[in-house]
């Protein structure tokens, strides 16, 4: 066996199956969606072929030929010309297409064969070309293009054996481009390729019957109706939200009791004293708080994942176009704003199958706006306190909450609206161009690994950064420890009381106390760290029974006053609290990813600069102005 | 005195709409793309000499090319020249 590893990589229009196709050769777990671009870097793994000869393969983002515009499609275009500086030319290229579209699939399949690399083509998606009812004969296939053709299912794990037989050594030539000949400009070339390409699916790849309506269409005429679709498209935006609050309910009960349970063990099997309160109030107290809310992450991304993978995500995106471009946006701005509900990385990576790079940068710029999934837990603390009833899901809460959502969206919309008009047209304009896919049976395992890796992150978030916070505030409120024993006294006392006191000025026009000041700043790190944050600066004791962290901590708010009695925690100061959140741009990994992917420092501070200040200002209104009506 | 072929080209030329002009529900051989936008509609299949059939008109307009659904502007579709068929 030599020692040396060939390289292979997945190449294709976007939305043909390469990462389902990735994920089936290595078995690793990357996002797959139903629509354009879910793949926007290249991701690399490695798989044996079946005679034991290790090779590495690439992902390559889709593109629809070797010179698209949009920053994903030129990754894929460096690296399949050797432009790449990091990243060598692949020793064999496996071109995946869509066999239930291969008229406009084989373009790029014949611009890389002149290429010159060696080239298989895999030949995708077959069932739903037979389906479709297409005659497909890949050996003539094979002999019309000089390459290798591999007919096979990625989902279903059929025709992988011949794919990965196919890669064995020694590789195969590379291809002559019979239809190309000497001297021919660039039109005459692309009309060669047409004709070449119309000559080949004529006795390759014969269609039945234009007029055949498949199940898509008959689908589609409902859900891209004028009046019908808008209706569903509203429906099932309302409906992933309720789901999502009411399916979540019961699995949070049960990690709460479990917190309580694993709170009383420790304590209980421990002599009292500071190293049993740090791990019964700032470790089990202060990660709990935020762990409970992980079964609304895991619904939120199953729910998405679910309208990704079925195609219904590039329906909406079409739907939404006329909308988006009011605010000078496209459809294709819907899906990065959309993920950007369960978190704005993602989100904001997504922006990268924009054309428009100035489009593109405004929509990096206002995603964090669109409430995430990090915002739930103070949401959900603080909205319950403000209609002054238990927690649960009543109608009035949804209500308040879906208002919440729709107050940082129509604020995203409007920045995002000057923001594009300061930043002048498009040296060229783009125009709304999307596929929309036919609808899939949803890839169950691929949803259920993306949501595994996402609790992941959330459950390792709360392991370290949260963990490292919650002993740091246990800590500065724990020391230096004061005669009293009486809690309140010893909170004043301690490092953290200083603080709170010394913050104060800049939070009382918000209407809070440095306390509230104190747990709003170790939130701008991760901001669901504020619930345990407040749990601790309020130093909200262990329950008794199976009474819950939350309900416990909104009674010590309800409870809590200014030194001249009046209560602390009244409307006003809620709305105020709350449109902070909404507003605040407190997510360290987002500056960072917004950083990377404008390519500046400059516009990731600006755009955090910007969101605190925005979020100070407009509590600080609705605070001055909320207090004078009541 | 034009010869029958002159007349069959001027005829034929005569027929050319744009696939924004062309009837929902019409089948519409694409002759030539003419605009800024000629190469991204290619690559995206709305080649010389393909077959696209319009489903829907509007700000945005549906149709299928070579068995694929695409939704595109009216601009993009502007600049795709073009018989309808039937």
């Amino acid at each position: 066996m030599s020692d040396t590893m060939d390289t292979v990589a997945l190449a294709g229009n976007p939305n043909v199956g390469k990462t389902t196709l990735f994920n089936a050769l290595t078995g690793g777990n990357q996002k797959v969606g139903n629509y354009s671009g879910v793949t926007i870097e290249k991701k690399s793994g490695q798989f044996f072929t079946p005679h034991g000869r290790k090779v590495r393969v690439l992902d390559l983002p889709g593109c629809y030929g070797l010179g698209g515009e949009s920053p994903d499609q030129q990754i894929a275009t460096r690296i399949l010309m050797g432009r790449d500086a990091e990243e060598p030319v692949p020793e064999l290229i496996v071109n995946v297409v869509d066999a239930s579209a291969l008229e406009r699939h084989l373009m790029l399949t014949l611009e890389l064969i002149e290429l010159g690399h060696p080239m298989v083509l895999a030949l995708n998606m077959i069932d739903i070309a037979e389906r479709n009812g297409i005659r497909l004969d890949p050996a003539l296939l094979a002999e019309q293009l000089g390459i290798a053709v591999v007919p096979l299912q990625a989902n279903g794990g059929k025709g992988l054996i011949e794919l990965k037989q196919s890669l064995r050594r020694p590789l195969p030539h590379a291809a002559s481009a019979v239809w190309l000949q000497a001297g021919m400009s660039e039109e005459e070339k692309h009309l060669a390729r047409v004709k070449y390409i119309q000559d080949t699916c004529a006795i390759a790849a014969r269609r039945p019957d234009a007029a055949q309506v498949a199940m898509s269409d008959r689908i589609d005429q409902v859900l891209l109706h004028p009046f019908f679709g808008w209706l569903i498209l509203l429906v099932t935006m309302f409906v992933l939200f309720w789901t999502i609050f009411r399916f979540s309910e019961t699995p949070m009960g049960w990690l709460e009791a479990g917190q309580e349970w694993l709170q009383a063990k420790v304590s209980t099997s421990m002599a009292a004293g500071d190293l049993n309160d740090l791990l019964t109030q700032g470790i089990i107290g202060g990660v709990g708080s935020v762990l409970v809310f992980l079964p609304q992450i895991v619904m939120l991304f199953f729910l998405i994942g679910l309208l990704e993978s079925s195609g219904y995500m590039a329906r909406a995106a079409f739907l939404m176009d006329g909308f988006m471009s009011r605010v000078g946006l496209s459809g294709k701005a819907f899906l990065p704003l959309l993920s950007s509900y369960a978190c704005a990385i993602p989100g904001i990576m997504a922006t990268r199958t924009i054309d428009s790079a100035k489009e593109r940068l405004v929509t990096i710029f206002v995603a964090p706006w669109m409430s995430c999934s990090a915002r739930l837990p103070v949401y959900l603390l603080l909205v319950p306190l403000l209609l002054h009833e238990p927690e649960g899901g009543s109608t009035r809460q949804a209500l308040v909450m879906t208002a919440l959502y729709a107050v940082g969206t129509l604020t995203a919309f409007l920045v995002a609206k000057v923001l594009r008009k300061k930043l002048g047209p498009d040296p060229q304009k783009h125009h709304f161009m999307i596929e929309l896919p036919p609808y899939h049976k949803p890839q169950w395992s691929y949803i259920f690994r993306h949501i595994t890796d996402r609790a992941w992150a959330f459950v390792k978030n709360a392991g370290t950064i949260i963990l490292a916070i919650s002993i740091i505030l246990w800590a500065l409120q724990t020391y230096p420890k004061s005669t009293s024993s009486d809690p309140a006294e010893q909170l004043a006392h301690s490092a953290m009381g200083r603080i709170s006191q010394s913050i104060e000025p800049l939070f009382r026009p918000l209407g809070h106390d440095g306390k509230t000041g104190a747990a709003i700043l170790t939130s701008f790190a991760a901001r669901e760290v504020f619930v345990s944050s407040m749990a601790i600066v309020h130093h909200v004791e262990e329950a008794e029974e199976e009474s819950q962290t939350r309900s416990s901590l909104r009674e010590n708010l309800q409870r809590s006053t200014w030194p001249d009695g009046r209560p602390m925690f009244t409307t006003a100061s809620l709305i105020s609290l709350l449109l902070f959140y909404i507003y605040a741009l407190q997510c360290l990994p987002t500056s960072a990813v917004v950083a990377r992917e404008t390519g500046s420092w400059k516009w990731a501070v600006g755009q955090f600069l910007f969101m605190t200040v925005f979020a100070w200002v407009a509590s600080v209104v609705a605070y001055q102005i909320g207090s004078h009506f009541s | 005195m034009p010869t029958p072929q002159t007349i069959a080209q001027t005829l034929q030329q005569d027929s050319l709409i744009s696939l924004e002009q062309a009837k929902v529900g019409c089948e519409f051989h694409i002759r030539f793309l003419n605009g800024p936008a000629c190469e991204r509609l290619r690559q995206m299949g709305f080649c010389e000499s393909m077959r696209v059939k319009k489903i829907t008109d509007g700000r945005n307009m549906l149709c299928t090319v070579c068995g694929t659904k695409m939704a595109l502007s009216r601009e993009l579709a502007h600049q795709i020249i073009g018989q309808a068929t039937a």
